[in-house]
């Protein structure tokens, strides 16, 4: 239980950490560029501005 | 950055994140519903938000 690997708070090691960290960057950036190139496709549709 | 992850637990933070972005969404989505001119069930209301409005009709196939 004194394990240091297990200290954090969520029970992620650093490495686990690290690595959930680099989907979700990754997939923030997939989500992001889709709705980029809706908002685009909204824009050319109807601008709002 | 990633030292986020050993503070907020991953699964509840992406479920919390998920229904967030979909409840909002859902929000978007009927707002623009409600609108005329972003109404995209129903185009036509929104092209007298734009343009002019259609001439009346002349004397086309009249009788």
């Amino acid at each position: 239980m004194a394990d240091d690997k297990r200290s954090s708070l969520s029970g992620l090691t650093e490495h686990e950490a690290k690595e959930f960290h680099r989907i979700f960057v990754v997939s923030f950036l997939v989500f992001t560029a889709i709705a980029v190139v809706a908002h685009i496709l909204v824009w050319q549709w109807r601008p709002w501005l | 950055m990633w030292r986020i992850w050993m503070l907020f637990d991953p699964r509840r933070a992406l479920v919390a994140l998920f229904v967030f972005l979909f409840v909002l969404a859902l929000v978007i989505h009927f707002i623009l519903l409600s609108t005329d001119r972003f109404n995209w069930l129903k185009p036509h209301a929104a092209a007298t938000a734009v343009t002019a409005p259609m001439p009346a009709a002349v004397g086309s196939g009249g009788k």
